[in-house]
């Protein structure tokens, strides 16, 4: 029977004791020891773009308002009223100047300042006995943005956000960056899986292997052309501090023939040559790798492909494919539920029509409908549900792809003449990225919340 | 604007007949001859539903659905169920697709109809998984495309969930 000591040991060889995807325990412990300090995600600006506009997220089972004050301030407000606890805003979405709390009619401004208190001299004998200045919703103890991504740490003394991410920024922006107006983000779609939330995230980070038997059927109908199992091992994994993702090699040429491989427009792919640094355009021009999913520890995932979206599209089978962002959150519900929250995302400064056809693919290919999602969760579910019994804890899964019985790699890590980014690249079939999610995981846990 | 039928106009009753035979079609996954059910123009969309304040005047997602089909990609969809390899329905989920509440609305173009009706899915896979329901409100729009009782086709469906957080693992059926 496996303590939670050697759990962790079992992690850090690459062995996953198979009950961690469905155990009670282990979620309190993720939600005391993990939640609870790390950057979680929440939102992107472009949600809230008009002072005023507001939705509602919550980290675990804490709701914030993540709102734009009228003064243009993009703010975290714990929504529950300092009376009472009521939710002082139960919409998901809106435009507001206050939240008014529907129980005993607390107002706030939008900036989370306590502006109304009815009946304040006849009940508290007013400022004497209850000063309203001074007084807000309780602020998100941590508040921090990258490209436009918010996150919420619920830890006031974590480490900046920045700092957090560390080198994964640099692939961050392959996402979130394609131009000087950042991305626009639509959704998201929300669904409950009857899944861990941490298969999703290692799947996103690394599992390339799955891919040609998952997702066979996508190829099958000419969906995606890239899928094929060579495809896959041919493309490099890397890992850079708090996040990790799959690439795949792209044909021969320069920068802007496989951004045109892809299906980018020139204009965009002259944008985003204006915001990426050279050492980024390095990974895909020179070292042929172009970005695909990804994972963000602990939670975030994202991902991005290029399918065929117009039937005009099969007549020509060399072209018109075109690209698609989408950005993903792994929203615990419990041990084994999960509730995903899915985003289209694409290039603010992008043609209407590129706009168009690219949240046409993602629809095809992933959220709620997606053709590639359809057969992941399949999966998912499963596996979360067989975790869930007593052999599990017998069970040791074995993570250790890439490596020989003595830690040696199968295939040695890319030089840096080979891979232009940071962190640890490699090509060939591994499970180097899921391995270092599931550390951090285990660090985490592994470390008690000081009192 | 658009009138109500008499639930004893024939028009109707070859809008309910439609319904409740596609709905056959949908529970036997006879994804095929359910495509040529569809107009070659189907808009077949499913808004994402958002919970909003009443006064708000919206209460979808802007820009943003679960589905949002012209009849390729719809196409695809059902190519991709009759390969070999979609794993989230082999084995098949057990299906079925309750139709009620059906009302139908003459337009102005007397070979259109408009038709609501409410829709409850119940999908249920394996054995120890628990089932999973979707109901929605659904906004159609049928043409007729021929003579006689089977004239109708579906050329627009609005669907309605009635869940802003859907409660089923994927969207791998039709509603």
């Amino acid at each position: 029977m496996s303590t939670v000591e050697n759990i962790f040991e079992n992690i850090q060889r690459g062995m996953v004791p198979a009950h961690i995807y469905n155990d009670e325990g282990l979620f309190a412990l993720e939600k005391e020891r993990l939640f609870s300090r790390a950057w979680i995600f929440v939102a992107h600006e472009s949600e809230i773009p008009q002072d005023g506009d507001y939705v509602v997220r919550r980290v675990l089972d804490d709701s914030f308002i993540i709102a734009r004050d009228s003064g243009g301030q993009v703010r975290a407000m714990f929504n529950m009223c300092l009376h009472r606890g009521m939710q002082v805003c139960r919409a998901e979405m809106g435009n507001a100047s206050n939240f008014r709390c529907p129980y005993h009619g607390w107002s706030y401004r939008n900036d989370g300042r306590l502006t109304g208190l009815p009946f304040h001299r006849d009940a508290y004998g007013g400022d004497e006995g209850f000063l309203k200045k001074g007084q807000t919703l309780l602020p998100a103890p941590n508040f921090a943005s990258y490209n436009g991504l918010l996150f919420i740490n619920l830890d006031a003394d974590a480490e900046p956000l920045e700092d957090y991410l560390g080198d994964f920024k640099f692939y961050l922006d392959f996402y979130t960056k394609q131009s000087t107006q950042g991305l626009e983000v639509r959704g998201p779609q929300r669904w409950r899986i009857k899944a861990n939330w941490k298969i999703g995230a290692e799947n996103f980070a690394g599992d390339m292997y799955h891919t040609p038997q998952t997702h066979q059927s996508i190829v099958d109908i000419g969906l995606f052309r890239e899928p094929k199992a060579q495809k896959r091992k041919d493309g490099a994994t890397y890992w850079a501090r708090r996040g990790g993702g799959t690439t795949y090699k792209l044909p021969p040429g320069g920068f802007d023939e496989r951004m045109r491989y892809v299906g980018y427009p020139d204009e965009m792919i002259r944008r985003i040559k204006d915001v990426w640094t050279p050492q980024q355009q390095r990974v895909v021009g020179e070292d042929g790798f172009m970005f695909s999913a990804a994972t963000c520890f602990p939670n975030l995932s994202f991902v991005h492909n290029w399918p065929k979206v117009h039937e005009s599209v099969r007549a020509h089978p060399k072209s018109e494919v075109l690209p698609f962002i989408s950005i993903r959150l792994w929203q615990p519900i419990s041990e084994n539920e999960t509730e995903v929250c899915s985003w289209f995302a694409v290039d603010a400064a992008a043609p209407e029509e590129f706009k168009k056809d690219s949240y046409k693919a993602y629809l095809m290919c992933f959220g709620s409908s997606g053709m590639f999602e359809q057969d992941d969760v399949e999966n998912w579910v499963s596996l979360t549900t067989t975790a869930g019994g007593s052999m599990a804890r017998r069970l040791l899964l074995n993570s250790r792809m890439g490596l020989f019985a003595d830690d040696r790699p199968v295939i040695e890590a890319l030089p840096a003449e080979s891979f232009h980014g940071p962190g640890r690249a490699q090509v060939g079939y591994n499970e180097y990225n899921q391995r270092e999610l599931l550390k951090l995981w285990a660090d985490h846990l592994d470390s008690a919340v000081s009192a | 604007m658009r009138k109500p039928l008499p639930f004893n106009d024939i028009r109707h009753l070859q809008a309910h007949q439609f319904l409740v035979d596609e709905a056959y079609l949908l529970d036997a996954q006879q994804y095929r001859p359910w495509l040529d059910t569809l107009t070659e123009d189907i808009h077949y969309v499913m808004p994402v539903r958002v919970t909003t304040a009443r006064g708000t005047g919206f209460g979808t997602s802007p820009g943003m659905a679960h589905f949002d089909e012209d009849k390729y990609s719809l196409s695809q969809r059902v190519a991709r169920m009759e390969t070999e390899h979609a794993w989230t329905e082999d084995p098949p989920s057990r299906l079925r697709h309750f139709i009620t509440n059906v009302r139908s609305f003459e337009c102005e173009d007397p070979d259109e109809l408009v038709v609501e009706s409410a829709e409850l899915l119940f999908r249920s896979r394996g054995d120890v998984n628990e089932s999973a329901l979707v109901s929605c409100g659904r906004e159609d729009l049928l043409r007729r495309c021929a003579d006689g009782p089977h004239a109708w086709k579906l050329a627009r469906r609005k669907i309605i969930a009635d869940e802003a957080v859907l409660r089923m693992q994927n969207l791998a059926v039709f509603l």
